[in-house]
């Protein structure tokens, strides 16, 4: 016998459902709407965004009819549902709101585009649309949630043993993004941590961008992450691409001007899963992962993938701790090829009303992490300096680091990165525990302005 | 198409649902290949598919009410009419080139946001009774704030 459960991917919002009500006079009205959520095995809810006639048909005629589509195979399932009640408030709505908040955000609707009440029905009664294809639905594969299901023990103890096991936070996010891959096979993914008091966060670690994704940045409520980041839960979307155009649609109906926010990952992902990393509801990062298949994150993922938080977030928190305790070595081997002899010339400007240094012309990093570069470069130009401690830069006032949770690591991580990328000419390196040096190859020109 | 209107039920491409009420106040739908006019939108036609419409034509028989729905897949944009049904009756041989037009049409509109139009040409679409209905009521149902505005 098939369960609601048993749907799941008729509920994901890939393919739009229609619903049919009805008033008190008999009068019957069809609708879309972009996803039907499955709150259990015996209700469901509706999103109400706008007061329409849905909505009003309901006080007067509790009965509906919904049809949903399975998205691959475009099998259709009719649902005889009762209107219950209106929450506009609680665990249903703050997860329905997260998502329409999310795609508001990124299509430049955010405040406009927003739940007015996630109205929930009972399921009275459910069946196949038998006839509706010529010959029965071809088989969609139910591998993805076997797979699931046998590797995902196996993953939280490689997370676990991973965060352990790492001596630095750059080691930490590497082994993160490694374990995802390899037990989840997520192979587009990033943690952003936040930066400037919380009101950004910075890519500190991707995989399966190339070599553009670190350093990349979101402002805090804006778009998927930004809304993730601010809001502290997780977000899956499927059909990515259907929800951003009914988001468009609304956009352009509104007669909005606001910009949308682009998508700091893929151009073309279909499908996001947004986790936030926080304790005790202080927020630690944020890890995305995206895919080009519409349907690649299920169910089950959010489950394991918030224990996997929750250890990620206390692992990345006490590399924090710890790095403040003993001053533990903040940059690790580069990964970037030594650069070709030395006969490259580098301009490095910095501008100091916004922290910005630039290398040639073109933008390296901001922040504290340029004031650090600028810091470094100054005592290389005047004093012929190469060797720097963390100590050092955390008792520099002009660099502006916090008393307390400074992130510096977190910054300097970055910071080569970003040097690896676009200038390998220069360099840090770490020599002891707590030291590193800074290497410049060729001649290098420095302008502050 | 009719005047004042961006989407139309006579429009190519567009995904098609119909939906009813029983006597007893119990709603019920099924989709529609497609739909024709041959006066601006005073009647339709809707083609519904016979292996999937036997519960919509047992309510219209009994309340003659119908709301035909059509949105365009790839922008939403949707358009809502509301009438009254003035006859029933299998479609005849020489309306199957539209109804396969219509269907071949909504599988490229599938095609442009990610569905392969060998998934769409599966769904069942002959042979299909012809609902003939006298508009009244024609909305604007494009998801936004204006969704549910009379144009007509």
């Amino acid at each position: 016998m098939t369960r609601l459960g048993d749907l799941s991917r008729c509920f994901q919002g890939v393919v739009p459902c229609v619903v049919v009500t009805s008033d008190a006079r008999g009068v019957p009205n069809v609708t879309y709407v972009s996803q039907v959520y499955l709150v259990d095995e015996e209700h469901v809810a509706l999103s109400c965004q706008f007061f329409n006639k849905t909505r009003r048909n309901l006080d007067e005629n509790p009965r509906a009819f919904v049809e949903v589509m399975e998205p691959l195979t475009l099998q259709t399932w009719r649902l005889r549902l009762r209107f219950l009640r209106s929450e506009k408030s609680g665990p249903l709505f703050d997860k329905m709101a997260l998502r329409i908040e999310a795609i508001a955000s990124h299509t430049g609707m955010a405040g406009v585009f927003k739940l007015i009440a996630a109205d929930v029905f009972h399921v009275e009664s459910f069946e196949k649309n038998e006839g509706f294809l010529v010959d029965g639905p071809p088989d969609a594969g139910e591998q993805i949630s076997v797979d699931g299901l046998r590797s995902e023990v196996r993953g939280l103890q490689y997370v676990s043993e991973q965060i352990n096991r790492a001596e630095c936070l750059e080691a930490l996010l590497e082994a993160v993004l490694d374990a995802l891959d390899k037990y989840f096979g997520f192979e587009h993914t990033m943690v952003l941590l936040p930066e400037d008091n919380g009101t950004r966060l910075v890519t500190m670690a991707s995989r399966g961008y190339g070599e553009s994704g670190v350093g990349a940045e979101v402002a805090m409520g804006e778009g998927l992450i930004g809304t993730v980041a601010r809001e502290k839960r997780l977000l899956r979307i499927s059909g990515l691409d259907s929800e951003m155009r009914y988001g468009r649609t609304i956009r352009r109906e509104s007669g909005s001007v606001a910009p949308e926010v682009p998508l700091p990952g893929l151009p073309d992902a279909q499908s996001a899963l947004v986790i936030p990393l926080a304790i005790s509801g202080r927020l630690i990062g944020v890890i995305a992962a995206e895919d080009r298949d519409p349907l690649r994150f299920g169910e089950w993922h959010e489950a394991y993938l918030e224990i996997i938080a929750n250890q990620i977030a206390l692992g990345i928190d006490r590399m924090f701790e710890r790095e403040h305790d003993d001053d533990v070595v903040a940059v690790t081997q580069s990964s970037a090829p030594a650069a070709g002899g030395s006969s490259a010339r580098r301009t490095v400007t910095y501008y100091k009303n916004d922290d910005c240094v630039f290398i040639d012309g073109e933008y390296l990093i901001r922040n504290v992490p340029g004031r650090i570069l600028w810091k470094l470069l100054r005592d290389w130009d005047r004093e012929g300096r190469t060797e720097f401690s963390n100590r050092e830069l955390r008792l520099d006032p002009s660099l502006g680091l916090p008393a307390i949770k400074d992130n510096l690591e977190s910054r300097l991580i970055l910071l080569r990165r970003r040097l690896d990328e676009k200038c390998p000419e220069l360099r840090l390196v770490p020599t002891a525990r707590g030291r590193f040096a800074l290497q410049v190859e060729g001649r290098v020109e420095l302008v502050e302005r | 198409m009719a005047r004042g209107l961006r989407r139309c039920p006579t429009d190519s491409g567009v995904s098609m649902f119909v939906g009813t009420v029983s006597p007893s106040g119990v709603p019920a739908g099924c989709r529609a290949i497609g739909a024709v006019s041959g006066d601006e939108l005073a009647t339709l036609t809707v083609y519904v598919p016979m292996a999937t419409s036997h519960e919509v034509l047992a309510n219209i028989a009994a309340t003659r009410r119908l709301a035909v729905v059509a949105t365009y897949p790839p922008d939403h944009s949707t358009v809502q009419v509301k009438g009254t049904t003035t006859g029933v009756r299998l479609a005849a041989d020489a309306e199957e080139a539209i109804v396969r037009e219509r269907l071949e049409s909504f599988a490229d509109s599938l095609d442009v946001i990610g569905i392969p139009r060998r998934v769409t040409r599966a769904i069942n679409h002959w042979p299909v009774f012809a609902i003939d209905l006298k508009i009244e009521e024609i909305f604007e149902q494009t998801p936004g704030p204006k969704a549910g505005t009379p144009i007509r």
